[in-house]
């Protein structure tokens, strides 16, 4: 499988420092996932944090700070978590999830529009991330918009089109204020993809707007 | 107990390496003392930078050790240098930290280093070395414009005004400066893509 369309460096960055929201860090994990180029990228903007890390000055530690790890080191685990088991709701969406779901709710198909659905995909513990995905019949032509947030779009099944290019599976779309497009779907099949809204969408974002009254973010 | 005799100067990468596997098989304590010495005050002044107060990156930085005791058996040099791997632990201690503060429930499997292990790139010791040494190297070549947006993007959650405020750019023109930075890295880092 080529991939043509990549997240920024200043997004695979972003998320290998920690600073990305969660809803795009999942959409970023599941290009991840397919994409071997982005993964030496992370490792190596990884490797930058380690030598930034290497690089800092040091900030004195309490006196006994040495004695109190050491003393820890025995005790069987250092936070202990309940092995409770969770099970998360997925409703069957027609084709094998990307693993960075596997921790979050994936809601059924809601009709967004004629040929139009979208299921909601929560994240726990991070109940304002905004997540979902997005099918669309063969040939449907999404209304025209602009950005005034990013919005990070991976291909998981079909093909869709705009102005700047076509994106097949394992293709990241990342779209910001630079970009005024109207998505197409390739008229070969349904097109179903993962997408994740920075920022309050619901006022600034174009698709937020057109989501908003329907989808609650 | 006498305090931690803080280190200055690293080892060797190969060095550091020896200790990591003298704590993953032998769960030697003298050795996680020494890497304790080297690391710690290193991983709390990033901490810090990156907004936590000196009480909480005080937390953060014991967490990160223990995870480094606890998870030293995954250390593998094929995979990253160690201070690439501290970098990353210290790195999920602090999401996990800010995660549980910003929820106060903790998910069970919300523990970041449980997330699923990206597939191996097929590299080897060789390799990683080659790649750390070529990523020391282009961060020290780079202005020190780019030097510091390189820092800020991996200290700041809001990188785009603090890169402004810092250099005293306008905003409008911070995203072309990142891109123009991480672009400079990329020819350093001799990638074609």
């Amino acid at each position: 499988m080529t991939i043509n369309h990549h997240p920024s460096d200043e997004t695979l960055l972003r998320h290998t420092a920690g600073t990305l929201g969660a809803g795009p860090a999942v959409v970023i994990a599941a290009h991840l996932e397919g994409c071997e180029t982005c993964r030496r990228r992370v490792f190596e903007f990884e490797s930058l944090g380690g030598a930034i890390l290497e690089g800092m000055p040091l900030e004195p530690l309490r006196v006994d700070a040495l004695a109190r790890a050491l003393e820890r080191l025995d005790l069987p685990s250092l936070s202990p978590r309940p092995e409770t088991i969770v099970v998360r709701q997925h409703h069957p969406v027609g084709l094998e999830l990307p693993s960075s779901l596997h921790h979050c709710d994936v809601g059924p198909w809601r009709w967004l529009g004629p040929g139009f659905r979208w299921s909601k995909v929560s994240l726990p513990g991070n109940s304002d991330a905004k997540v979902l995905l997005l099918k669309g019949r063969a040939g449907l032509k999404l209304p025209a918009h602009g950005h005034d947030g990013t919005e990070f779009l991976q291909v998981l099944s079909g093909s869709l089109f705009d102005e700047r290019g076509r994106y097949y599976p394992g293709d990241l779309d990342e779209a910001d204020t630079d970009v005024d497009h109207q998505p197409v779907i390739s008229s070969d099949s349904e097109c179903i993809c993962l997408v994740a809204l920075e920022g309050d969408t619901r006022l600034h974002s174009a698709l937020g707007r057109l989501l908003w009254p329907i989808v609650g973010f | 107990m006498k305090p931690v005799e803080q280190q200055g100067t690293l080892p060797t990468p190969g060095e550091l390496c020896q200790l990591m596997q003298a704590v993953a098989a032998a769960h030697d304590r003298s050795a996680f003392a020494a890497l304790f010495g080297y690391f710690a005050p290193r991983v709390k002044a990033f901490l810090m930078r990156s907004g936590l107060s000196a009480n909480m990156a005080e937390e953060v930085t014991q967490e990160t050790m223990l995870a480094i005791w606890h998870k030293a058996s995954y250390f593998d040099p094929s995979r990253a240098g160690v201070s690439t791997w501290i970098y990353a632990i210290a790195r999920n201690q602090r999401i996990d930290r800010l995660r549980r503060e910003r929820t106060h429930t903790v998910d069970p499997h919300l523990d970041p280093s449980d997330e699923p292990e990206l597939p191996d790139s097929g590299e080897d010791v060789a390799l990683v070395a080659e790649r750390e040494a070529q990523v020391r190297t282009a961060l020290a070549a780079l202005s020190r414009e780019q030097a510091a947006i390189v820092h800020l993007s991996f200290f700041a959650e809001k990188p785009h005004s603090e890169i402004a405020r810092e250099l005293g750019v306008p905003l409008g023109t911070v995203k072309s400066r990142i891109r123009l930075a991480l672009n400079r890295l990329r020819a350093l880092l001799g990638d074609e893509t």
